[in-house]
Protein backbone atom coordinates (compact mmCIF):
# COMPACT_ATOMS: atom_id res chain seq x y z
CA UNK A 1 0.00 0.00 0.00
CA UNK A 2 1.48 3.31 -1.00
CA UNK A 3 -1.01 5.53 0.80
CA UNK A 4 -0.84 6.96 4.28
CA UNK A 5 -4.11 5.31 5.16
CA UNK A 6 -4.89 7.20 8.36
CA UNK A 7 -4.90 10.57 6.68
CA UNK A 8 -7.16 9.22 3.92
CA UNK A 9 -9.58 7.76 6.47
CA UNK A 10 -9.67 11.17 8.16
CA UNK A 11 -10.51 12.73 4.79
CA UNK A 12 -13.29 10.18 4.31
CA UNK A 13 -14.81 11.22 7.64
CA UNK A 14 -14.48 14.90 6.78
CA UNK A 15 -16.23 14.15 3.51
CA UNK A 16 -19.06 12.35 5.34
CA UNK A 17 -19.44 15.38 7.64
CA UNK A 18 -19.45 17.66 4.58
CA UNK A 19 -16.44 19.43 5.97
CA UNK A 20 -13.96 19.01 3.16
CA UNK A 21 -12.40 21.50 0.78
CA UNK A 22 -12.73 21.07 -2.99
CA UNK A 23 -9.05 20.36 -3.22
CA UNK A 24 -9.18 17.66 -0.55
CA UNK A 25 -12.24 16.11 -2.14
CA UNK A 26 -10.48 15.89 -5.48
CA UNK A 27 -7.49 14.27 -3.81
CA UNK A 28 -9.75 11.81 -2.00
CA UNK A 29 -11.61 10.85 -5.20
CA UNK A 30 -8.37 10.17 -7.01
CA UNK A 31 -7.09 8.12 -4.15
CA UNK A 32 -10.27 6.03 -3.87
CA UNK A 33 -9.99 5.12 -7.54
CA UNK A 34 -6.46 3.91 -7.03
CA UNK A 35 -6.67 2.25 -3.62
CA UNK A 36 -8.97 -0.76 -3.13
CA UNK A 37 -8.57 -0.82 0.62
CA UNK A 38 -9.64 2.81 1.16
CA UNK A 39 -12.37 2.43 -1.44
CA UNK A 40 -13.81 -0.55 0.46
CA UNK A 41 -13.56 1.33 3.74
CA UNK A 42 -15.41 4.28 2.23
CA UNK A 43 -18.24 2.10 0.91
CA UNK A 44 -18.58 0.24 4.19
CA UNK A 45 -19.01 3.55 5.99
CA UNK A 46 -21.58 4.73 3.45
CA UNK A 47 -23.49 1.46 3.86
CA UNK A 48 -23.35 1.73 7.66
CA UNK A 49 -24.88 5.20 7.54
CA UNK A 50 -27.61 4.06 5.14
CA UNK A 51 -28.45 1.14 7.45
CA UNK A 52 -28.66 3.34 10.53
CA UNK A 53 -30.83 5.84 8.66
CA UNK A 54 -33.09 3.04 7.44
CA UNK A 55 -34.28 2.16 10.94
CA UNK A 56 -37.92 3.01 10.51
CA UNK A 57 -39.18 5.88 12.55
CA UNK A 58 -41.24 4.79 15.48
CA UNK A 59 -44.05 6.75 17.12
CA UNK A 60 -44.89 7.41 20.74
CA UNK A 61 -47.84 5.44 22.18
CA UNK A 62 -51.22 7.03 21.38
CA UNK A 63 -51.98 7.92 25.01
CA UNK A 64 -48.58 9.55 25.51
CA UNK A 65 -49.71 13.20 25.70
CA UNK A 66 -52.63 12.37 27.96
CA UNK A 67 -50.32 10.56 30.39
CA UNK A 68 -47.87 13.46 30.51
CA UNK A 69 -50.68 15.94 31.17
CA UNK A 70 -52.11 13.76 33.94
CA UNK A 71 -48.73 13.56 35.62
CA UNK A 72 -47.90 17.25 35.64
CA UNK A 73 -47.72 18.76 39.12
CA UNK A 74 -51.05 20.43 39.94
CA UNK A 75 -49.48 23.62 41.16
CA UNK A 76 -46.34 25.17 39.84
CA UNK A 77 -43.43 24.42 42.07
CA UNK A 78 -41.04 26.58 40.12
CA UNK A 79 -41.92 29.67 42.19
CA UNK A 80 -40.14 28.19 45.17
CA UNK A 81 -37.00 27.62 43.09
CA UNK A 82 -36.65 31.31 42.37
CA UNK A 83 -34.36 33.51 44.43
CA UNK B 1 -43.12 26.67 13.95
CA UNK B 2 -40.61 27.92 16.49
CA UNK B 3 -42.80 31.07 16.87
CA UNK B 4 -45.90 29.05 17.74
CA UNK B 5 -43.87 27.01 20.22
CA UNK B 6 -42.54 30.17 21.85
CA UNK B 7 -46.04 31.60 22.18
CA UNK B 8 -47.16 28.42 23.89
CA UNK B 9 -44.20 28.64 26.26
CA UNK B 10 -45.18 32.19 27.21
CA UNK B 11 -48.67 30.90 28.01
CA UNK B 12 -47.21 28.08 30.11
CA UNK B 13 -45.00 30.53 31.98
CA UNK B 14 -48.13 32.53 32.71
CA UNK B 15 -49.68 29.47 34.31
CA UNK B 16 -51.68 27.99 31.41
CA UNK B 17 -50.99 24.29 31.86
CA UNK B 18 -53.10 23.23 28.86
CA UNK B 19 -50.78 25.05 26.46
CA UNK B 20 -48.21 22.39 27.32
CA UNK B 21 -50.29 19.65 25.65
CA UNK B 22 -49.56 21.16 22.25
CA UNK B 23 -45.84 21.12 22.95
CA UNK B 24 -45.96 17.47 23.98
CA UNK B 25 -48.02 16.57 20.92
CA UNK B 26 -45.53 18.28 18.64
CA UNK B 27 -42.34 16.74 20.06
CA UNK B 28 -43.50 13.39 21.47
CA UNK B 29 -42.48 11.16 18.55
CA UNK B 30 -38.99 12.61 18.22
CA UNK B 31 -38.32 12.49 21.95
CA UNK B 32 -39.70 8.95 22.22
CA UNK B 33 -37.61 7.85 19.26
CA UNK B 34 -34.46 9.31 20.82
CA UNK B 35 -35.10 7.49 24.10
CA UNK B 36 -35.94 4.26 22.30
CA UNK B 37 -32.75 4.29 20.24
CA UNK B 38 -30.71 5.06 23.35
CA UNK B 39 -32.37 2.44 25.57
CA UNK B 40 -33.62 -0.20 23.16
CA UNK B 41 -36.81 -0.90 25.07
CA UNK B 42 -40.24 0.64 24.50
CA UNK B 43 -41.33 0.59 28.12
CA UNK B 44 -38.20 2.31 29.37
CA UNK B 45 -38.28 4.71 26.45
CA UNK B 46 -41.83 5.74 27.30
CA UNK B 47 -40.92 6.12 30.96
CA UNK B 48 -37.93 8.37 30.22
CA UNK B 49 -39.69 10.37 27.50
CA UNK B 50 -42.58 11.08 29.90
CA UNK B 51 -40.10 12.14 32.56
CA UNK B 52 -38.34 14.44 30.08
CA UNK B 53 -41.56 16.34 29.32
CA UNK B 54 -42.48 16.60 32.99
CA UNK B 55 -39.03 18.00 33.81
CA UNK B 56 -39.30 20.46 30.94
CA UNK B 57 -42.64 21.66 32.33
CA UNK B 58 -41.43 21.95 35.92
CA UNK B 59 -38.28 23.80 34.85
CA UNK B 60 -39.82 25.92 32.10
CA UNK B 61 -38.70 29.09 33.87
CA UNK B 62 -35.07 28.13 33.40
CA UNK B 63 -35.55 27.82 29.63
CA UNK B 64 -33.90 30.74 27.81
CA UNK B 65 -36.39 32.03 25.21
CA UNK B 66 -33.52 33.21 23.00
CA UNK B 67 -32.44 29.65 22.38
CA UNK B 68 -34.08 26.88 20.42
CA UNK B 69 -36.64 25.06 22.55
CA UNK B 70 -36.04 21.73 20.82
CA UNK B 71 -32.34 21.80 21.72
CA UNK B 72 -33.20 22.38 25.38
CA UNK B 73 -35.83 19.61 25.39
CA UNK B 74 -33.48 17.13 23.69
CA UNK B 75 -30.81 17.92 26.20
CA UNK B 76 -33.13 16.92 29.04
CA UNK B 77 -34.17 13.74 27.24
CA UNK B 78 -30.59 12.77 26.34
CA UNK B 79 -29.31 13.33 29.87
CA UNK B 80 -32.15 11.29 31.36
CA UNK B 81 -31.47 8.46 28.90
CA UNK B 82 -27.77 8.45 29.73
CA UNK B 83 -28.56 8.44 33.47
CA UNK B 84 -30.83 5.46 32.94
CA UNK B 85 -28.16 3.58 30.99
CA UNK B 86 -25.67 4.20 33.80
CA UNK B 87 -28.09 3.04 36.46
CA UNK B 88 -28.82 -0.23 34.70
CA UNK B 89 -27.43 -3.19 36.49
CA UNK B 90 -24.24 -4.37 34.82
CA UNK B 91 -25.63 -7.89 34.46
CA UNK B 92 -28.70 -6.67 32.63
CA UNK B 93 -28.22 -6.91 28.91
CA UNK B 94 -30.86 -7.12 26.25
CA UNK B 95 -29.13 -9.95 24.47
CA UNK B 96 -28.60 -11.98 27.61
CA UNK B 97 -30.70 -15.10 27.84
CA UNK B 98 -33.60 -14.94 30.23
CA UNK B 99 -33.22 -17.57 32.96
CA UNK B 100 -35.14 -20.74 32.25
CA UNK B 101 -36.12 -19.78 28.71
CA UNK B 102 -33.81 -21.56 26.29
CA UNK B 103 -32.59 -19.23 23.59
CA UNK B 104 -35.12 -16.58 24.42
CA UNK B 105 -33.60 -13.14 24.75
CA UNK B 106 -35.02 -9.81 25.76
CA UNK B 107 -34.99 -8.86 22.09
CA UNK B 108 -37.49 -11.53 21.20
CA UNK B 109 -39.51 -10.52 24.26
CA UNK B 110 -39.63 -6.92 23.14
CA UNK B 111 -40.36 -7.88 19.55
CA UNK B 112 -43.13 -10.24 20.66
CA UNK B 113 -45.01 -7.26 22.08
CA UNK B 114 -45.76 -6.07 18.58
CA UNK B 115 -47.83 -8.17 16.20
CA UNK B 116 -46.48 -7.81 12.68
CA UNK B 117 -47.66 -8.98 9.27
CA UNK B 118 -45.34 -11.68 7.89
CA UNK B 119 -44.12 -9.65 4.96
CA UNK B 120 -42.70 -7.13 7.39
CA UNK B 121 -40.76 -9.76 9.29
CA UNK B 122 -37.78 -9.88 7.01
CA UNK B 123 -37.12 -6.16 7.18
CA UNK B 124 -37.94 -6.25 10.88
CA UNK B 125 -35.07 -8.63 11.51
CA UNK B 126 -32.66 -6.25 9.85
CA UNK B 127 -34.10 -3.34 11.85
CA UNK B 128 -33.61 -5.27 15.07
CA UNK B 129 -30.09 -6.17 14.12
CA UNK B 130 -29.22 -2.54 13.43
CA UNK B 131 -30.82 -1.43 16.70
CA UNK B 132 -28.88 -4.13 18.54
CA UNK B 133 -25.63 -2.85 17.05
CA UNK B 134 -26.48 0.73 18.01
CA UNK B 135 -27.08 -0.47 21.57
CA UNK B 136 -23.63 -2.07 21.67
CA UNK B 137 -22.00 1.33 21.24
CA UNK B 138 -20.75 3.01 24.42
CA UNK B 139 -23.23 5.75 25.38
CA UNK B 140 -21.00 8.62 24.31
CA UNK B 141 -20.88 7.30 20.75
CA UNK B 142 -24.46 6.08 20.78
CA UNK B 143 -25.89 9.51 21.62
CA UNK B 144 -24.06 11.33 18.82
CA UNK B 145 -24.90 8.66 16.22
CA UNK B 146 -28.59 8.72 17.18
CA UNK B 147 -28.74 12.52 17.18
CA UNK B 148 -26.95 12.76 13.85
CA UNK B 149 -28.41 9.93 11.79
CA UNK B 150 -31.81 9.23 13.31
CA UNK B 151 -32.80 12.66 14.58
CA UNK B 152 -30.82 14.48 11.87
CA UNK B 153 -29.32 17.27 13.95
CA UNK B 154 -26.33 19.24 12.69
CA UNK B 155 -22.94 18.86 14.39
CA UNK B 156 -23.40 22.31 15.94
CA UNK B 157 -26.83 21.45 17.36
CA UNK B 158 -25.49 18.16 18.73
CA UNK B 159 -22.77 20.15 20.46
CA UNK B 160 -25.43 22.36 22.05
CA UNK B 161 -27.58 19.42 23.12
CA UNK B 162 -24.69 17.52 24.68
CA UNK B 163 -22.82 20.62 25.86
CA UNK B 164 -19.70 19.56 24.00
CA UNK B 165 -17.34 21.42 21.65
CA UNK B 166 -18.06 20.64 17.98
CA UNK B 167 -14.58 19.11 17.67
CA UNK B 168 -15.45 16.53 20.32
CA UNK B 169 -18.77 15.79 18.62
CA UNK B 170 -16.89 15.15 15.36
CA UNK B 171 -14.39 12.82 16.98
CA UNK B 172 -17.17 10.84 18.63
CA UNK B 173 -19.13 10.58 15.40
CA UNK B 174 -16.03 9.34 13.58
CA UNK B 175 -15.38 6.69 16.23
CA UNK B 176 -19.05 5.73 16.39
CA UNK B 177 -19.17 5.32 12.62
CA UNK B 178 -16.03 3.19 12.64
CA UNK B 179 -17.38 0.96 15.42
CA UNK B 180 -20.65 0.47 13.56
CA UNK B 181 -18.79 -0.18 10.32
CA UNK B 182 -17.00 -3.08 11.97
CA UNK B 183 -20.26 -4.43 13.34
CA UNK B 184 -22.38 -3.98 10.22
CA UNK B 185 -20.03 -4.56 7.31
CA UNK B 186 -21.10 -8.16 6.78
CA UNK B 187 -24.82 -7.37 6.79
Amino acid sequence: MNCSEDSMIQLIHNYLDEEISEEEEKMLREHLQACDSCNRHFHELKKTIALVQSTSHISAPSDFTMKVMQNLPKEKKSVSFKR
Amino acid sequence: METIIKNRIKQIKNGDQNAFAEIVEFYKDKVFQLCYRMLGNRHEAEDIAQEAFIRAYVNIHSYDMNKKFSTWLYRIATNLSIDRIRKKKPDYYLDAEIAGSEGLTMYSQVAADVALPEDELESMELQELIQAEILKLPEKYRSVIVLKYIEEFSLKEIGEILDLPVGTVKTRIHRGREALRHQLRHV
